[in-house]
């Protein structure tokens, strides 16, 4: 008897605790933020116990113990998978939530809502734990569902702007239109295995696991913005920047590709849906380093970065090398959350300025966010020994070395190089040169609010691939040998792009603004994409159903042929057929009168 | 020829004559319609059964028929009279010529 399932269970429940207190009077206190955020704090130290446990014995748990229902064959049970993935990322997810709470006290301090600003971040973490640790597909879903209501909410946080209320509306949409595709695994799960429990799922080795995994690729598409279903992520920064930080960098985003890690045995069987995967992660990734490179926010820059690592994610996944792909969600975690920070102290320090062509100089004005800016994005690049590099580069190996498709393989390399390019152009906008913003400005970075969490993402950005990859137990072989060049691709690509960055910064540094090229356009307007796709697709499929349902179906088919032609003939024929007048009383007094001398002549006329 | 027939068709003349000759309603028309067909009704029926006439007395019941459907008829153009006019008098009839 140990600490394991004790120490899970009151993780989870610990969590719960200050929901449960925000019906009292406490709620609307000051201290409720700085009780959630140790609360957080308190979670992650015990979530370390089972951590450690596993880390030294290896030992997974499986914890069920309320039986739901039954509904014929079918047992639904509240059980909770404590396994490698899970065990892993409820640390990290913990820790990186418990810095952005405290980040959130000094970044929303001025807004009247905060206390439930907490309790929907808190929400959201209880959602997001729940997707990690279920065991089965129903609480899997319930997760799902609510880290995407919890999105919802926290995106619209400010409803009085229209554009977060579109924005928030647009990723629930999108997820949406992935759910299908989790209905459609879930119902076939359902009917073919008769379980929705994954131990059972990978016991029973079917033939052709096609048609689910084909279902669980647009779920996690959906929910982890791969190209076709990626505009909502961009368009999600209209979020506070604590909740852009949260979700989309670090946690909600990855729930897709953490449902296809989960997927892994079925995964590693079936070679036509790793290449669909693998392919759709290369699109993705180039496409939104694409989309990054001109945009003039920064949030939208470090959005689009999100989306580009989430390819390569994807990419991972389609090498069958899930627990890289593992890796790489959580050392991405650390430093993308603290990209996202330390542009919310930019902005914030700034006066609300997010376009980073009005900012400029803050080398020397910030300097400890310059320095979190500057690491975080040479981990995002892999830089040798950063965080970065222990995933990142493993990946860019295991794709080089492997025997797969060589299109998706140049793609993620030019992507590589595009991921130095734009953080070259985030660090020498912002935070180089002289300034562009108005002169009187209050900048100052001295509340430790602000200070602690990024110093302690930045010593999780420097040291935690390097903690990671030595503690996380060894679930695959590693690559052992391959040739040099191979080795030193990515940090070539790397070093190409920000050779090329540094060029065309400096020579077009004093030059007259030029208009904007075709391709800048393509890139800026994210491809075209949402502004086709979010309006041709509902203008036609709207004027279709107009034309088929109302006009032809309702006005025509059932008004308009029988009853109005026969009133139309009808009228016509009588017109044209008949030249009376309409004067009835006389017609009846002349009958009258025609009947009364009748009678009247045969009576006395015999 | 007795005295029963002829109340009946006394009925049934006045019935006509109010259908013919009527001021200014035209639901006192439909009404002497009314009136025409009862008494033709009962004309019917007495006859019938005074003769022990079987055979034919699914006649009455027949002309009720015939004479519920009529009334609904005139109903019908009744509702559509007064839908554009908004009463029934007779002298609107002839102004709204197409």
């Amino acid at each position: 008897m140990n600490l394991f399932t004790s120490s899970i269970l009151l993780t989870l429940f610990m969590l719960t605790t200050p929901i449960m207190a925000s019906s009292t009077n406490f709620y609307k206190s000051n201290k409720y933020q700085h009780y959630v955020k140790n609360m957080t704090l308190l979670a992650f130290i015990i979530s370390l116990i089972p951590t450690t446990m596993f880390i030294h014995t290896n030992q997974e748990t499986l914890i069920s113990n309320w039986h739901w229902i039954t509904i014929h064959t079918l047992k639904l049970s509240l059980s909770f998978k404590m396994d490698y993935f899970s065990l892993m990322f409820m640390p990290v997810a913990l820790f990186i939530t418990w810095s952005i709470m405290e980040f959130s006290i000094w970044y929303m301090h001025s807004d009247p809502n905060i206390n439930q600003f907490f309790k929907y971040l808190l929400i959201f973490l209880i959602t997001m734990l729940i997707l990690t640790t279920a065991n089965n597909l129903f609480q899997l879903f319930i997760g799902w569902e609510g880290v995407g209501i919890m999105s919802f909410l926290l995106i619209g946080w400010w409803f009085g702007r229209s554009d977060a209320n579109t924005a928030a509306l647009q990723a629930i949409l999108y997820n949406r239109i992935g759910d299908i595709g989790f209905l459609l695994s879930m119902t076939w799960f359902l009917s073919n295995m008769n379980t929705w429990d994954l131990q059972q799922i990978f016991m029973l080795d079917q033939n052709s696991s096609n048609i689910p995994l084909m279902g669980l690729t647009p779920a996690a598409a959906g929910k982890s913005a791969q190209f076709g279903l990626h505009p909502w992520l961009p368009s999600a920064m209209e979020g506070p920047t604590p909740v852009s930080a949260l979700l989309h960098s670090s946690t909600m985003v990855v729930a897709g590709i953490f449902l296809l890690i989960r997927f892994y045995p079925l995964m590693e069987n079936n070679k036509p849906v790793q290449t669909m995967v693998l392919s759709l992660g290369a699109l993705t990734t180039l496409f939104t380093a694409i989309c990054a490179l001109t945009q003039n926010d920064i949030k939208k820059i470090i959005a689009f970065s999100t989306s580009s690592q989430l390819g390569l994610m994807m990419v991972t996944i389609g090498l069958n090398q899930p627990h890289l792909a593992f890796l790489h969600i959580c050392t991405h975690a650390f430093f993308k959350a603290m990209l996202f920070l330390c542009s919310g102290s930019i902005i914030h320090n700034l006066n609300n300025e997010q376009d980073i062509r009005k900012m400029g100089g803050l080398y020397k004005i910030l300097p400890f966010t310059t320095t979190a800016l500057i690491t975080g994005c040479l981990a995002l690049t892999g830089m040798p020994f950063l965080t970065g590099f222990y995933s990142k580069d493993l990946i860019i190996e295991a794709a080089t070395s492997s025997y797969t498709n060589a299109w998706a393989l140049l793609l993620t390399l030019i992507a590589t190089s595009l991921t130095a390019i734009y953080s070259t152009r985030i660090i020498s906008l912002t935070l180089l040169e002289q300034p562009r913003f108005p002169p009187l400005m209050s900048i100052n970075e001295t509340n430790p609010l602000l200070i602690n969490p990024i110093k302690r993402l930045l010593i999780g950005s420097i040291f935690a691939g390097f903690i990671l990859s030595n503690n996380m137990p060894p679930m695959t072989t590693p690559l052992m040998t391959m040739p040099l060049h191979l080795k030193l691709t990515a940090l070539m690509m790397t070093i190409l792009g920000f050779i090329l960055a540094f060029e065309i910064n400096t020579y077009s540094k004093n030059l007259k603004y030029p208009h904007p090229s075709n391709a800048t356009n393509f890139s800026t307007l994210l491809g075209y994409f949402p502004t086709i796709m979010h309006r041709l697709p509902p203008h036609l499929v709207l004027t279709m159903s107009q034309k088929l349902a109302t006009s032809m179906l309702d006005l025509t088919w059932t008004e308009a042929i029988l009853p109005k032609t026969t009133a139309y003939i009808q009228l016509k024929a009588s017109l044209l057929t008949s030249n009376q007048k309409g004067l009835i009383k006389l017609y009846f007094l002349s009958f009258l009168i025609t009947m009364t001398l009748t009678l009247l002549s045969f009576n006395y006329l015999e | 020829v007795s005295l029963i027939h002829i109340n009946i068709l006394i009925a049934f003349t006045i019935s006509l004559t109010g259908l013919l000759i009527y001021r200014s309603h035209l639901i006192s028309a439909l009404l002497c319609l009314e009136g025409i067909t009862l008494s033709l009704f009962i004309l019917a029926a007495l006859t019938i059964l005074n003769s022990h006439f079987t055979l034919a007395s699914m006649i009455p019941i027949i002309l009720l028929v015939f004479a519920a459907r009529e009334a609904a008829i005139g109903l019908a153009l009744l509702v559509i009279i007064s839908n554009t006019y908004g009463t029934d008098y007779v002298q609107n009839f002839n102004l709204l010529q197409c």
